[in-house]
């Protein structure tokens, strides 16, 4: 029956679209609005080229592709930085404006009129130009589509894109190169939505601006969260489910008058009532670790702690900091020298400036004057994904776990050198790739097991206690695999007996040699741990010393200890 | 192949014959379903409202006179959202498949020449009656249109204007297909007369604000301004340019109900070119499908009621003697060439139109005059 | 010089109609986070309901308009308590309530050409007069929506900056969580400004209603411009949704003097993109992350 494959046919169309935009809004939690605007590049190509050029397929849809993913990349760069609404507002105006050039350039997309005449698809001189003979070019299209999205999305790369979601500068704090992820998955969408425009001008060989307009993004949108973000079966569902809807309710016999007006009415009323019934989607997001094996309790042929590293060498040296806000000046000539293998403490007032001291040493903050070095390299001026990969991480006050994804993807995420982290890779080493998750997947059991939580591997990190939590941002620094760890308030709003449990942590990892930096307001914890203390007020070193003789010194003990 | 397959999913309705009976008896089905494919929903739904009413008209009047020789019409409308091409082939396939449409009216440009290589494939009849677009010219063999081509009317329009000796043009059009068409031809053929154009302004369909077009056009000093628009946009311009003092004539290319209610006094003089379209007691016809429409409906027709009343017509009609030739005459292609064969058919305008061998009816094009919010017929203007 | 003169003053008072919209989408949008689709057709609602108190009960304008901000805050409350509420209660992501809002929109923008018609709506025998001023021409209806403008944003500024309840909508915008904390009830709050931002809207409603006449679908553009100068201006500033649309009036007009007309409704966006990309807080905003 020709109509039902006509249906199925666009249900294919709009599946791949709903997956191409999933990879955006659900995998990669950028509002991105402009979807139907890679939608019409991708038709507006294969239409251009096969009508004014005369190229065949599959040259056509190539360079379609190709030009969208390089159109789509470029809209990545604005998307680094800005976020949540203005993201939505300047792809809004994107999608704006690409339709107003198609409508008004003339000459080359035939303006209002569209183009028309589009070849049909021909596969041994069978002319795909019925929708029974076109739609298994479009089921093929679609799970070729789909095998890329779930492949993308299934492997380091899509793990570190929710990581991404959940908490950018956590990302970037565990090395992740947000630029590089935001063009990629930008680029991996627009193709995609591209291959879905060209299959548009093959099926309907006809292209016109007024199917490509803001609607059609909205329509995709609403697939997306219909089906339920992060879920790419649930965009295949979301399509299904919104393009067969609108056709059923045709069935619904009505006056002529009232019809089609009524079947739009009832068809709000569904999407609002099946929103209620399920808020967050047909279906919800899985884990990205389905494939990998259940590994439980301690490896015993797991990779041990990385040899101790030799003592008392300078690591991180920050050299002269200053850096102001406005008129405040926050960090004033500050100076520091870290060593491995101690335990340095900063303490000093609110506002002293110690979270900011952390931000410019990890590059979060850039600095307006000083310079920053690691083992003697110079790392000033480096992005954050880049200090980290040199080797200082730090982590932050407020946590920021990735908290939809479990304890151990927010430990694996943060493992160093994966080759899956790269989009290219992730297509063409496939094998290598398997093997590193089996190996990483060892390495990150036994970061959990050194934190003691490896029994909540697998529960979200959202459902953890506040202990466990504090303890899972250890584990995820430590994968970093840095030399240097700068932990702001790690213990902060901890019991007596947790404490007792993390002391130990920390110290074994300085034991290792590894160089230790934290700031802390309790100075139980400080004479307990720390080797050496810097006060730190109006935005630089008053003092340096030993927790003993710092808080001996009657000047600071009137600032600070009161 | 598909048309079988499309025979057997509807084969209640359908007598089949062995193919040997055919030369003889008509073949015929049960039930005629006219396919339409209408803006149902959304900004321009004022255009299926109105489409609609006039086509459901003339299936009910010919239905209530014994339909095709006997066999009863039946109207399936589909929604294409007022001219998105996806939405156009959806409604085509639908009823193509469903109840074996062999004839489909269709409306607005992208939709039209979406479904156009597929009614060429599938050899179906299809009738135009809204659409203006040049484009839509020979889009598939099977394409009739009983409106006439934008590009003439303003053509028509035009050659008025030089014949009141106007010199400089200032133009508002539609940024579509239709504003896009007539600002092409008319342009040049208002240079070639010696005019200028001293302002081109275009508006997007429905647009919320016109201000700056007409400033525009204002401080380009025009002798006159070409409304290059359709309903109701019309009306909203007129209505603007006076607000704007601007007194010059007004000459465009449409007039409906809409376009009176939002232009109202602006639109007082306002001259236009268009399909002729005038109940009067001289044609019984036109008065009396101006009487029932008013009945039904408690409005008055305007021009796109009267085409795809009128194109109903055209269709039962051409069925009819296609039909007298015998067997398998239900194929939009019969019914094609029946209305090839003699193309002359009796127009709801009064008289008669010709379809063209490349599909467009020629029509008779008047000139109108709005006194008094009613519009006055001037003159026929001969194509040039 | 006069078209120029001409355009800086179309520039103002569409911009004062966009600012006016902006205005009360942005007072909902700051406070509650919803993107308030709906407050398109309850745009459109408010037209049709100004014109049934006019055209079909006979009210005079000045009735009409306080007619349809009845209906429109009516309309715009309930929308809150029986739509958004709901999936605020089950703590749903703002892009659920996002799409709600989509089917909303739907439903009533169909409804209303159901009830209404599909054609144009104008309110009989209304006849606004036209002022002259050196070369510049404009109606009382423009000057109603500037004078509008000033009135009801002035009116909103001292409302939200003097009262108790003011007060509570400027806390909860700045920090929900700390507003519950000190006691404001923020679901009251929310309903309130659903009221506020909706019966503001009628206003712009009526006044087109006068000028162009009422269609089923005006709200879709309504409502993409109000957001438009709300993220122009920067949220949560309602000197910033006036700035921002009066910049998008002026730009949308002046762009034009020179650049063909075609380009209309993109100009504006062209304009948002580049403010978006250099100045991502917007004009007025505050940096928000």
């Amino acid at each position: 029956m020709e109509y039902v494959l006509h249906v199925l046919v666009m249900v294919c169309i709009y599946g791949i679209l709903a997956i191409s935009f999933n990879l955006l809004v659900g995998f990669a939690g950028l509002f991105a609005m402009a979807q139907a605007a890679f939608y019409a590049f991708g038709a507006y190509a294969t239409a251009i080229l096969t009508l004014k050029l005369g190229l065949p397929f599959p040259l056509d849809l190539l360079i379609g592709v190709a030009l969208t993913g390089f159109i789509g990349a470029l809209v990545a760069i604005p998307a680094i930085r800005i976020s949540g609404t203005y993201l939505v507002v300047v792809t809004l105006a994107l999608q704006v404006i690409v339709i107003a050039v198609a409508t008004n350039w003339k000459s080359l997309t035939g303006g209002t009129d569209g183009l028309r005449g589009v070849p049909s698809l021909h596969v041994f001189g069978y002319a795909l130009n019925n929708p029974g003979r076109f739609l298994p070019a479009a089921i093929l299209a679609l799970g070729v589509c789909f095998w890329i999205a779930w492949r993308l999305t299934n492997s380091p790369f899509g793990r570190a894109l929710r990581a991404m979601r959940e908490n950018e500068s956590a990302a970037e704090a565990i090395g992740k190169d947000l630029l590089y992820m935001k063009v990629a998955v930008f680029a991996f969408s627009a193709g995609l939505a591209a291959v879905a425009g060209s299959l548009f001008a093959r099926y309907l060989n006809y292209v016109g601006a007024e199917s490509f307009g803001i609607d059609e993004t909205i329509y995709m949108l609403a697939m997306v969260i219909l089906g339920g973000t992060g879920n790419l079966w649930g965009s295949l569902l979301g399509a299904a489910l919104l393009v067969v809807l609108p056709e059923l309710l045709k069935f619904v016999t009505l006056p002529t008058e009232i019809a089609d007006k009524s079947h739009l009415i009832i068809y709000g009323v569904l999407l609002i009532a099946i929103l209620r019934l399920r808020p967050q989607g047909l279906l919800g997001e899985r884990s990205t670790m389905r494939h990998l094996p259940h590994v439980d309790g301690a490896s015993s042929h797991g990779v041990s702690m990385p040899k101790p590293l030799p003592k008392g060498e300078v690591t991180l040296e920050g050299r002269d900091l200053h850096r102001r806000f406005g008129g405040i000046v926050a960090v004033a000539g500050f100076d520091i020298v870290l060593k491995s293998g101690s335990i340095t403490g900063l303490i000093g007032p609110n506002g002293a400036g110690k979270t900011t001291a952390f931000n410019l040493l990890t590059g979060f903050l850039s600095l307006d004057a000083g310079s920053i070095s690691f083992r003697g390299h110079d790392i000033t001026g480096l992005k954050p994904h880049d200090i980290v990969r040199a080797g200082v991480a730090r982590s932050f006050q407020d946590l920021r776990l990735f908290t939809k994804m479990t304890a151990l993807e927010n430990v694996m995420v943060a493992l160093p050198d994966q080759t899956g982290d790269r989009v290219l890779d992730v297509f063409f080493r496939p094998m290598k790739i398997h093997r590193e998750e089996h190996e990483n997947l060892i390495r990150a059991r036994n970061v959990l097991d050194f934190v003691g939580l490896t029994h909540k591997a697998y529960e979200t990190a959202e459902n953890l206690s506040y202990a466990e939590e504090k303890l899972l941002v250890v584990a995820r620094l430590l994968a970093t695999g840095a030399e240097v760890f700068l932990f702001d308030e790690p213990l902060s709003g901890l019991d007596r007996s947790t404490l007792a449990e993390i002391f130990p942590i920390v110290r074994k990892l300085a034991d290792n040699g590894k160089t230790i930096c934290i700031i802390e307001h309790n100075l139980d914890v400080i004479k307990e741990l720390c080797d050496v203390v810097y006060f730190l007020d109006e935005g630089h070193a008053m003092a340096i010393g030993t927790p003993s003789q710092l808080m001996n010194d009657s000047t600071l003990a009137s600032r600070y200890f009161k | 192949m598909l048309k079988l397959i499309g025979a057997a999913l509807t084969a209640a309705f359908l007598v089949t014959t062995s193919a040997a009976l055919a030369a003889e008896k008509p073949n015929d089905p049960d039930i005629i379903h006219i396919g339409a494919l209408f803006a149902m929903t959304g900004k321009t739904s004022y255009y299926g409202t109105v489409m609609s009413q006039g086509m459901k008209q003339a299936i009910d009047e010919i239905n209530a006179n014994g339909g095709v020789d006997g066999i009863k019409l039946e109207a399936d409308i589909e929604d294409h959202k007022g001219g998105v091409a996806k939405d156009g082939v959806d409604g085509f396939t639908r009823v193509r498949n469903l109840y074996n449409v062999q004839a489909v009216m269709t409306s607005f440009t992208p939709p039209t020449l979406a479904i156009a290589p597929i009614a060429d494939e599938q050899k179906i009849f299809l009738i135009n009656g809204g659409g203006v677009s040049n484009n839509l010219v020979g889009a598939s063999k099977y394409l009739f249109h009983n409106r006439s081509l934008a590009s003439d009317l303003g053509r028509a329009a035009v050659d008025h204007a030089h014949d009141l000796g106007l010199k400089k043009m200032a133009e508002l059009a539609w940024n579509s297909d239709a504003g896009d068409n007539i600002v092409k031809t008319v342009d040049e053929i208002w240079k070639k007369d010696g005019g200028t154009v001293v302002a081109s302004e275009k508006m997007d369909v429905g647009a919320a604000n016109i201000d700056t077009q007409i400033a525009k056009i204002r401080a380009g000093n025009p002798d006159f301004v070409a409304l290059w628009l359709f309903s109701p946009d019309p009306g909203l311009a007129a209505k603007r340019i006076r607000d704007f003092g601007l007194k010059v004539p007004l000459i465009g290319v449409e007039y409906t109900a809409d376009v009176q209610k939002l232009g109202g006094a602006a639109l007082e003089g306002y001259e236009f070119t268009s399909d002729y379209f005038k109940p009067s007691p001289d044609e019984p016809w036109s008065a009396a499908f101006a009487k029932g429409y008013k009945e039904r409906y408690n409005a008055d027709p305007d021009f796109y009621a009267a085409n795809y009343y009128e194109g109903v017509y055209v269709i039962a009609e051409s069925m009819k003697r296609a039909r007298a030739k015998g067997g398998d005459w239900y194929h939009g292609d019969k019914i094609a060439a029946a209305l090839r064969e003699d193309p002359t058919f009796k127009s709801v305008y009064g008289g008669s139109m010709e379809f063209q061998a490349n599909g467009v009816a020629k029509k008779r094009v008047a000139l109108f005059k709005v006194e008094n919010g009613d519009k006055v017929f001037e003159k026929y203007i001969e194509a040039k | 010089m006069d078209l120029f003169a001409q355009l800086f003053v179309n520039g103002l008072i569409n911009g004062s109609h966009y600012a006016l919209l902006g205005a009360g989408f942005g007072l909902i949008f700051a406070t509650t986070r919803i993107v308030h689709f709906a407050y398109g057709p309850i745009f459109t609602a408010a037209a049709y309901a100004a014109w049934f108190a006019a055209n079909v009960l006979g009210l005079p304008i000045a009735a009409a308009m306080l007619f349809a901000a009845l209906v429109a805050a009516a309309l715009g409350t309930a929308t809150y308590q029986y739509l958004y509420l709901p999936f605020e209660l089950r703590q749903s992501s703002s892009h659920v309530a996002l799409i709600a809002s989509l089917g909303l929109f739907i439903v009533l923008e169909n409804l209303i050409a159901i009830v209404f018609g599909t054609g144009g709506r104008v309110v009989d025998g209304y006849q606004y007069d036209i002022f002259l001023v050196g070369p510049v021409y404009f109606s009382s209806v423009q000057l109603g929506q500037v004078i509008a403008m000033i009135v009801l944003t002035a009116s909103l500024g001292v409302y939200l900056a003097r009262t108790r309840h003011g007060k509570a909508i400027l806390a909860t915008t700045d920090n929900p969580e700390m507003a519950r904390i000190i006691g404001i009830d923020t679901v009251k709050v929310s309903r309130l400004v659903f009221a506020i931002g909706s019966a503001l809207s009628a206003i712009p409603a009526t006044l087109i209603l006068l000028k162009d006449g009422a269609t089923p679908s005006m709200g879709f553009f309504a409502v993409f411009i109000a957001f438009v100068a709300v993220i122009v201006g920067g949220v949560g500033s309602l000197r910033g949704a006036i700035a921002g649309g009066l910049a998008l009036g002026m730009v949308e007009s002046l762009g034009l003097w020179k650049i063909p007309t075609e380009w209309q409704s993109s100009i504006a966006f062209i304009v948002l993109f580049l403010v978006v990309l250099l100045r991502p807080q917007g004009l007025f905003g505050r940096a928000v992350n």
